[in-house]
């Protein structure tokens, strides 16, 4: 004999990515490790932005380094002699808590203040992604074209700091940085939004002391 | 996007739930997708009917149901669907369509549940198995 029967099974994949996000941090807490999901487009200098602060701030930095090609961006950071896990995540276009909870037991965290976790390049699927860090850091540059932000709202909605780097070369791009910034506020609007290039090391200090800012009242 | 791993993800939760409930069939799932995931529902059913092929979902109905976009305003306490008749929809979450307020809240559209699955079972099987 066989009977029918419906079963309620409610189980959203976004949540379960979320409580393991809040194991992460968790974990991230007990280890006194401040964590920042760094996210933004392929190229925007994410790998960039995370090597000139490994030089300039006074943490002990560590970075996990999940962009599609972490190989390279990993071996970049290595030159520090920082900390860093490459993770190899293929043909995913996000990194998720689970992942990251994979590359932990590679880190020494104790010996780590600031954990830089670099996501895939790409402002659409990260988004709904929790990874479990303290703060989202989003960075976009000048080379996207300038109707970047409002494209991607989602991303700009959820993010703690938006860094517009690459402002050195936005007149020859045609890029209107100042529409960046508006563009984000209209989003987000009390989000700090930083201007940068580092190439010419405009927007650094801000973003170092926001970056501080956001540890201490952590 | 990620139409494929949340495909793969769903159809590992029902086949662990119906296993777990003696299922001998899988006649019907229901998934919601939110609007603001950017998932495809069209793509995600595609790829579901080829992840099924020999498992016991094979042939199952699966209804996908997309889940509106809902906002709370901190502002003026509207709660609700945000303005979506702009041709840009993703920028109507931004403002609040009663006031204007740029804090909102998204309550709703980002799902990715597994919400129900109808199944065959063996008149014996012990039906509260799946906790
Ligand atoms: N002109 C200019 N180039 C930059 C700036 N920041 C990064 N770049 C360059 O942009 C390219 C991509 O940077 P990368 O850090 O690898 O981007 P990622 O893909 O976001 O990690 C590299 O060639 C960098 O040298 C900047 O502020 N100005
Ligand atoms: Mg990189
Ligand atoms: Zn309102």
């Amino acid at each position: 004999m066989h009977k029918i029967a419906d079963i309620e099974i409610q189980h959203d994949i976004m949540v379960a990515n979320k409580k393991l996000a809040r194991r992460n941090q968790k974990i991230f807490d007990k280890a006194n490790t401040f964590s920042i999901d760094v996210l933004g487009a392929i190229g925007s200098g994410k790998t960039s932005l995370i090597e000139t602060l490994i030089q300039k701030m006074d943490y002990k930095i560590g970075v996990i380094a999940g962009d599609v090609i972490s190989k390279f961006d990993a071996g970049r950071i290595e030159r520090y002699n920082v900390p860093v896990v490459g993770l190899n995540t293929g043909k995913e276009c996000h990194l998720d808590a689970h992942l990251v909870e994979h590359a932990l037991p590679d880190l020494p965290l104790k010996d780590i203040d600031l954990l830089f976790i670099e996501n895939v390049g790409n402002l659409i699927c990260p988004v709904d992604f929790d990874l479990g860090s303290h703060i989202r850091m989003v960075v976009i540059s000048v080379t996207e074209g300038d109707d970047t932000a409002e494209k991607h709202p989602l991303i700009f909605k959820d993010a703690d700091l938006v860094i517009i780097n690459k402002v050195d070369i936005a007149d020859a791009v045609g890029a209107d940085s100042d529409k960046m910034v508006a563009d984000v506020k209209e989003i987000n609007p009390d989000i700090n939004v930083i201007k940068s290039s580092l190439k010419t090391g405009e927007g650094l200090d801000e973003i170092i002391s926001a970056i501080d800012g956001f540890i201490k009242d952590r | 996007m990620h139409e494929l791993s949340m495909a793969n993800a769903m159809v590992k939760t029902v086949l662990d739930v119906a296993e777990k409930n003696n299922a001998t069939e899988i006649l019907e799932v229901t998934i919601e997708v939110g609007q603001l995931t950017m998932l495809n529902p069209e793509q995600l059913k595609f790829l579901l009917d080829v992840l099924v092929e020999n498992t016991l979902l094979e042939g199952s109905k699966i209804n996908i149901e997309e889940v509106p976009v809902e906002i709370d305003c901190k502002t003026c306490n509207y709660e609700g669907l945000p303005n979506m008749d702009g041709s840009d929809h993703y920028l109507a979450i931004v403002r609040c369509p009663e006031c204007g307020g740029r804090n909102l809240e998204i309550t709703a559209g980002r799902e990715c549940n597994v919400k129900t699955i109808k199944i065959e079972q063996e008149d014996d099987a012990d039906a509260s198995g799946s906790e």
